[in-house]
């Protein structure tokens, strides 16, 4: 399979910082799914489906404002605050009745969810291809390794360790954080000392989608937004908080990496097959070490 | 032992549907026999999901994977290699139950989430590797116009031998339903703690009716050839075995019978609803919902509740 | 018949059983007392493999067991019920009694043979035994408390076990529940000739059933004697009888 590049250490490495690039991508979707787990212990399957509203929402802001610099990061703001209200209504109008109830119903749920969205998605939307342009400030590319690198790709690569840092403030500075993340190891106890864990959940649930929808709006400019984005995303986050360890945030860190790292060098070695490698590595991981790389809350 | 399990007054029903299904072809517009042919074939799909969902209490989160290689096994032998044509037919089940018994051996090692996780990754690389490799799966396109043996070619013989075939195996699902098998693996689904403490070997149990469920997924990916006379890597998305495990649910997972409602259920909804309007996945997402908040046992799961106690002793196993 | 050496097992830095000894011999009625936390589910869990031990054996018929799964180890001849019901909740009562009789007859893996037709016999007189046999056709998981616990028992006893392990059978009865729950003890000891092993935190309910007693405190083997000489014992009045209070 010789794609007629040949392998300098240039070449790796500018592929590394492609990877490392989609990894934040990925780590910031992803640890948004690993909140949800952590303390509702249910894998989101609307979590793809609230990220491609979070691009098609960034369109459609950015395009309202006319698709120039302001548009752009408005469209970086407000589109992860329309993505939580939408979460937001679907958890308090369905979800929060279910927290009582069979755990694989919880489940489904967010399965129907994804359904009906990917529906609403295609009814708002249409079927089209849309596309977001990046500001002046970000479009372009630097040399870096004496190849070009996408200057939005590294505005990607101090995004993700900045919302890393802000995510581990939170959990661990703030107080809503901290009874969020004693929700995740011991719900009963947090019952117990008299706070409603109903609105718990609904906050990390909302919080997770919010971080979908963040990722959404910043992988816009780099991609062609269109309807069944929301499949693949949704499957390799899942794979990642698995190998990470389920809840952990730092696991989700780390399933990234070898998540986009895997991917960008099968491009680089056999592009037919690229999306086989991070799938190769899941198995590799599970199998060494089959409750994830880092403790998982449960 | 047939009599034992088989009394007249439950199959007597049983036998007139099976009947009518024999004489509707002649009568019924093509497309609708058409349709029923592709509903005897998810409902065995589904039913061998069930086997391990429902009866199994695993998190078979990828059974599409295992229909998915049958069909492409026979699919390819039709139209790559100029073996018997029925050898394929053989194949195909074959080659999915050893599947089946390679990812079945990775997942039994871990429980719940972790083996449903673990099983769509595994899926989704057969998923890739059909959905890439051009020169022999045809990529995204799949293959189509595969060549049946002329016996089955037609539009009536092939409804007639997938309402055979599906007869035949429904029949041993539920001789396994039934066995000692059948009701160590409902035991596991309640308790698997207190299965080991009694003597059972939990992991070996499961990986058996991995194979055998993989195996009947098999057969209905052979059916689903002969019906379409085309595959494409749709088969083996985990999109679709979310589906066929909402089938399960809502036809009632605890149930035998359920998950043949579920399947009929789930493609007329997107035969019929496909035809008014173009977002039936909207439509299905609103049921699932109601089924959630309504029916937590299924359709069938909840007319039993309902109306009859007799027919769910003779479901769940009469006790003397 | 049974001994366990010197086992320890630690979760984290918590020492749930830190040296503990017992031995059963064949035919005994053995119990094991302690306070609530005094480890002495976790010695179960450790004979019958459902936890590993960190160091220490147990030893049944001459062979060490501590590193085999709990199915093996059931079918060496030890079964056991639980502290809490651990019963399958969708299954009718006779099923539940039945899967454990044809675990212990070999045939769980049989395919094609209705599963209604064997191992009937069985199961209905073990059934009689605990005297739920009226409500064979239940399921089980709308039984109450009690029956639960009955069933847990039964379900234990259709291993046809040499050895009995029984985990709290009296936890959360009443007294006459319990009078009658150590009675059935008693008789299933007598009319099987089984060897029995069980715990309680209650020390008064053992002292007229068991031959032998064994004291846990703080996951460490304080005795094992007669219940008598287990009485008499200053150590032991000292850590468990002597007050309230626990030292």
């Amino acid at each position: 399979m010789d794609t007629g590049q040949t392998f300098t250490v240039a070449a790796l490495g500018s592929q590394f910082l492609v990877g490392l690039s989609r990894a934040m991508i990925l780590f910031i979707v992803s640890s948004g799914m690993s909140f949800v787990l952590g303390v509702l212990r249910v894998p989101n399957v609307a979590h793809g489906s609230l990220y491609m509203i979070g691009a098609f929402a960034a369109f459609s802001i950015s395009t309202l404002f006319g698709g120039g610099a302001t548009g752009f990061w408005l469209a970086l703001i407000l589109a992860p605050l329309v993505v939580a209200l939408v979460s937001l209504i679907a958890e308090r109008s369905l979800f929060c009745y279910l927290y009582e109830r069979e755990h694989l119903m919880l489940l489904l749920f967010t399965f129907a969810l994804m359904l009906i969205l990917g529906d609403l998605v295609k009814m708002v939307w249409g079927a089209d291809y849309r596309s977001i342009m990046a500001p002046e400030l970000l479009r372009g590319s630097v040399n870096i390794f004496d190849s070009p690198f996408p200057r939005y790709n590294l505005f990607l690569l101090i995004i993700g360790p900045l919302v890393g840092i802000g995510l581990w403030l939170f959990s661990n500075k703030t107080k809503v954080g901290k009874i969020a993340r004693a929700a995740a190891v011991d719900r009963e106890m947090v019952g117990a000392i008299g706070i409603n864990v109903s609105w718990v959940f609904a906050f990390a649930f909302v919080l997770g989608c919010f971080l979908a929808g963040l990722g959404g709006a910043l992988v816009s400019p780099t991609i062609s937004v269109t309807i069944g984005m929301d499949h693949d995303i949704v499957i390799e986050a899942f794979l990642i908080v698995t190998i990470g360890g389920l809840g952990n945030m730092w696991g989700a860190l780390v399933g990234s990496l070898i998540f986009g790292l895997t991917q960008s060098f099968g491009v680089l070695f056999w592009p037919q097959f690229a999306i086989v490698f991070p799938y190769i590595a899941v198995v590799i991981v599970l199998t060494w070490r089959p409750r994830g790389m880092l403790k998982s809350v449960w | 032992m047939f009599r034992d399990i088989f009394n007249l007054k439950s199959v007597g029903p049983l036998v007139v549907i099976f009947i009518i299904l024999l004489v509707l072809p002649p009568i019924i517009p093509r497309f609708y026999t058409y349709i029923l042919a592709v509903i005897f074939v998810t409902a065995l799909l589904a039913m061998s999901c069930n086997m391990v969902v429902g009866h199994g209490g695993l998190f078979q989160f990828h059974h599409g994977a295992f229909y998915g290689v049958g069909a492409y096994t026979v699919a390819l032998m039709l139209t790559k290699t100029s073996l018997p044509l029925w050898t394929g037919f053989i194949a195909g089940p074959i080659i999915a139950a050893l599947t089946g018994l390679l990812i079945g051996a990775f997942c039994v090692r871990l429980t719940r989430l972790y083996f449903g996780m673990l099983q769509i990754s595994l899926g989704s690389l057969i998923w890739a590797i059909a959905f890439r490799w051009y020169s022999l799966t045809g990529g995204d396109d799949g293959i189509h116009g595969i060549p049946m043996p002329p016996i089955i070619s037609s539009q009536n013989s092939a409804y007639y031998f997938t309402l055979i075939i599906m007869v035949i195996c429904l029949i041993i699902l539920y001789l396994i339903f039934k066995s000692p098998f059948g009701a160590t693996l409902q035991a596991i689904r309640d308790n698997p703690e207190r299965c080991e403490a009694i003597g059972i070997n939990v992991k070996r149990h499961q990986l058996i009716a991995i194979v055998i469920a993989t195996f009947f997924a098999g057969i209905a990916g052979v059916l689903f050839v002969v019906v379409e006379s085309s595959v494409f890597p749709d088969l083996l998305f985990w999109v679709y075995s979310l589906e066929i495990f909402i089938m399960c649910l809502l036809g009632g997972w605890f149930t035998f019978a359920g998950p043949i409602l579920g399947a009929a259920i789930m493609i007329s909804l997107r035969t019929f609803v496909g035809i008014y309007t173009e977002y039936w996945t909207l439509i299905l997402g609103v049921v699932l919902i109601l089924l959630i908040f309504f029916l937590p046992e299924g359709v069938w799961g909840f007319i039993i509740e309902k109306f009859g106690r007799q027919t769910k002793e003779a479901v769940e196993g009469g006790s003397k | 018949m049974l001994r366990v050496e010197e086992i320890h097992k630690s979760f984290d830095d918590f020492k749930a059983v830190n040296g503990a000894n017992l031995t059963v011999e064949k035919g005994g009625l053995v119990a094991v007392i302690g306070p609530n936390g005094s480890g002495k589910t976790t010695l179960f869990n450790l004979i019958t493999g459902q936890l590993k031990p960190d160091q220490g054996k147990v030893v049944f018929k001459d062979e060490d067991i501590s590193k085999l799964p709990p199915y093996k180890i059931c079918s060496r001849g030890i079964a056991r019920s639980f502290q809490i019901a651990n019963i399958f909740p969708r299954l009718t009562v006779f099923r539940n009694v039945q899967v454990s009789v044809l675990s212990q007859q070999g045939k769980s893996r049989k395919l094609f043979y209705p599963a209604g037709k064997l191992a009937v016999e069985e199961t209905n007189s073990i059934l009689e035994s605990v005297g739920l046999s009226d409500k064979a056709g239940n399921t089980a998981g709308s039984l109450a408390h009690g029956d639960q616990r009955a069933l847990e028992i039964a379900i234990a006893l259709g291993n046809e076990p040499e050895l009995l392990i029984l985990d709290e059978p009296t936890a959360g009865m009443s007294p006459e529940e319990t009078t009658a729950t150590m009675e059935l003890i008693k008789r299933l000891a007598d009319s099987r000739g089984l060897t029995i092993l069980f715990c309680e935190h209650d020390m008064e309910v053992v002292f007229n059933v068991a031959q032998s007693i064994m004291v846990m405190h703080q996951g460490l083997t304080v005795i094992q004697d007669k219940p008598d000489e287990v009485k008499n014992s200053s150590r032991v009045q000292e850590c468990y009888l002597g007050g309230a209070e626990p030292c």
